[in-house]
């Protein structure tokens, strides 16, 4: 007979505190039933509060895995990017956040884990085995990422450079990214406030899926890897919505 | 809800009414607390090192938890007993979900969880017809709503899974609590534990000391032949003679048929511990979890109580009955 293909939880044998800061971390009934109430929540935040207008939502894949990269202002934008999603990926959306503000503390990490389903990167000490990890999970994992490359939030609200750390998540593999352009954040919840001020209209606008799958996985890759997606997300801020569905393929490697 | 099954349910002061349960209270205060005595006095000698040392003092604190959290709802009454197995089912299933890679499929893992919860409400109500209807209509359920996903591939890995994890951690330890039923429910099930517990010891120290022939080594390396059948005859004889006072004066007070009932129990509790052994190995795991600290997870040390809890259970019943005194259906009437 053929052996059944079983595949244990990928956090198995971590104690609780070590699984909830753990980039294998899987969710059971408790943390899926817990996210699905938090995105629901957030939306309808959203949506209520601050009229969340989305824009291309059609450039989204159809499956995960793909990542959602944006410009970074607030804490809102984690939460203002997997907002649109459909629900029944809710629970494989895993934001990429500071290990220092939101994993710090066990109060923090269980709220990061249980609600946002946050996978840790840490500032101080992000090697390349951390990234090499949660490249592993992409290729193996049909799962999304919301990531911020510019390494933390802007202070003044305009957008910082990305850094190369993207490349070496998604050089050489299939997986999509796409670029987003986050408006009206940085009004809502600047970093210098602890809570948002309600009424404020963000935007989000969403580009067409970048493809890196024949960028060579090394410096130069990354780099060129880096200034596309930040390319791609600046153009978004200056055009408005791009044209979906022009019958153009996810465009490669654009100069 | 009558006085009877009012003190059933709550009556903490019910608790030592029959003797077994206090002396075997009593013994296992004892036994907790010399046990550090003869570790201290072992070091003091010199017959164990500082690693063994340390070994043996997790275990021994992992049991100082365990024992309590074990015996305290038993003794606080049957209403604690039966809330405390649904939720130590549903923590086991917990544990081989996420082993097996079940987990994943929310669907089916919510529906066995609503299963193992109905069948903890069965219990807690008394109502033995719900309790046995609940296994066919959860397996019916299972095998109906896998076909939802319309996903052909994996649908049997998917529904054999879900229908072996009901039965052990729904209905084998759904067996369990139902025992709690019974007004005599406290030393029945303090009988079943301890001598479930009781049985891996001796078959570790007959397995130690006499053992050289292996029992199945492809599943369980350390087991041997020898330790299965010290352990055989040692339970036996520790359930007769226990059981000689738990089962006075019901016609289960008799040395043959307490001899097959500690048989029985000796026998499916080493099976139930192999069982787990060939789940582990199937996987390539060495523990199902980390909760307890030097016995592994929660499965890792209920896994004998598993088959044993039915066995257990239908033997009894067939002899003695259960709760035949109490009225049924408390919460639902009918």
């Amino acid at each position: 007979m053929e052996p059944w293909e079983l595949k244990p939880a990928r956090d198995i044998g971590l104690p609780i505190g070590a699984s909830l800061r753990s980039l294998q971390r899987e969710s059971g009934l408790v943390s899926t039933g817990l996210h699905w109430a938090w995105w629901t929540f957030i939306q309808a935040y959203l949506v209520l509060g601050h009229r969340l207008r989305v824009h291309g939502r059609e450039n989204l894949p159809a499956q995960p895995p793909y990542i959602l990269v944006a410009n970074h202002t607030s804490h809102l934008d984690a939460l203002v990017l997997a907002a649109p999603l459909p629900w029944r990926f809710r629970d494989r959306v895993f934001p990429i956040a500071a290990g220092d503000v939101f994993f710090e503390t066990p109060m923090m990490a269980t709220f990061s884990a249980f609600f946002l389903n946050a996978l840790p990167m840490w500032r101080k000490s992000c090697g390349p085995h951390a990234l090499q990890e949660l490249r592993e999970r992409l290729l193996t994992d049909p799962c999304v990422y919301v990531l911020f490359p510019e390494g933390g939030r802007s202070r003044d609200g305009k957008m910082q450079p990305f850094k190369k750390g993207l490349g070496m998540l998604v050089a050489e593999t299939p997986v999509p990214v796409v670029p987003c352009y986050l408006e009206g954040c940085f009004d809502a919840l600047p970093p210098n406030r602890r809570v948002p001020r309600p009424g404020r209209q963000i935007t989000v606008r969403i580009g067409a899926p970048l493809d890196f799958s024949t960028l060579p996985n090394q410096r130069t890759g990354w780099e060129q890897l880096t200034q596309t997606v930040e390319a791609a997300v600046r153009g978004l801020r200056s055009n408005g919505p791009r044209p979906s569905g022009s019958g153009e393929p996810a465009c490669a490697v654009a100069p | 809800m009558s006085d009877k099954t009012y003190d059933r349910l709550y009556g903490f002061r019910n608790a030592f009414d029959h003797d077994v349960t206090l002396v075997v209270t009593l013994a296992l205060a004892a036994v907790l607390l010399a046990v550090p005595c003869i570790f201290w006095l072992l070091a003091r000698l010199g017959k164990i090192d500082e690693r063994a040392r340390g070994e043996l003092w997790r275990r021994y604190l992992s049991w100082l938890v365990l024992i309590p959290v074990l015996l305290i709802p038993i003794l606080l009454g049957a209403a604690w007993t039966i809330i405390g197995i649904g939720a130590l089912s549903i923590f086991c299933y917990r544990e081989y979900a996420r082993a097996v890679g079940l987990f994943r499929e929310k669907t089916l893992s919510l529906l066995i969880v609503v299963g193992i919860t109905l069948i903890t409400f069965a219990v807690f109500d008394h109502w033995y017809n719900f309790f046995m209807a609940l296994t066919p209509l959860a397996i019916a359920s299972l095998v109906a709503v896998a076909i939802l996903a319309d996903e052909p591939k994996g649908y049997i890995q998917r529904v054999a899974l879900s229908v072996l994890g009901f039965c052990l951690f729904g209905t084998c330890m759904g067996h369990l609590g139902y025992i709690a039923n019974d007004e005599n429910y406290r030393p029945m099930i303090i009988l079943l534990l301890l001598s479930v517990e009781a049985n891996d010891i001796f078959a570790f120290m007959a397995g130690k000391t006499l053992g050289r022939r292996k029992l199945c080594p492809n599943t369980s390396p350390n087991k041997t032949i020898a330790g299965a059948l010290g352990a055989l005859v040692l339970t036996t004889l520790l359930v007769s003679a226990v059981g000689w006072f738990v089962f006075a004066g019901t016609p289960l007070q008799s040395w043959p048929l307490l001899a097959v009932l500690g048989a029985l129990i000796s026998l499916s509790g080493q099976l139930g511990d192999l069982a787990l052994s060939s789940i582990k190995r199937d996987l390539g795991l060495k523990d199902m979890g980390v909760l307890i600290p030097g016995h592994g997870g929660l499965l890792d040390r209920f896994d004998s109580v598993l088959l044993a809890a039915p066995v257990f259970f239908h033997y009894v019943g067939y002899f003695v009955g259960f709760g035949l005194e109490q009225a049924p259906r408390i919460v639902s009437g009918g």
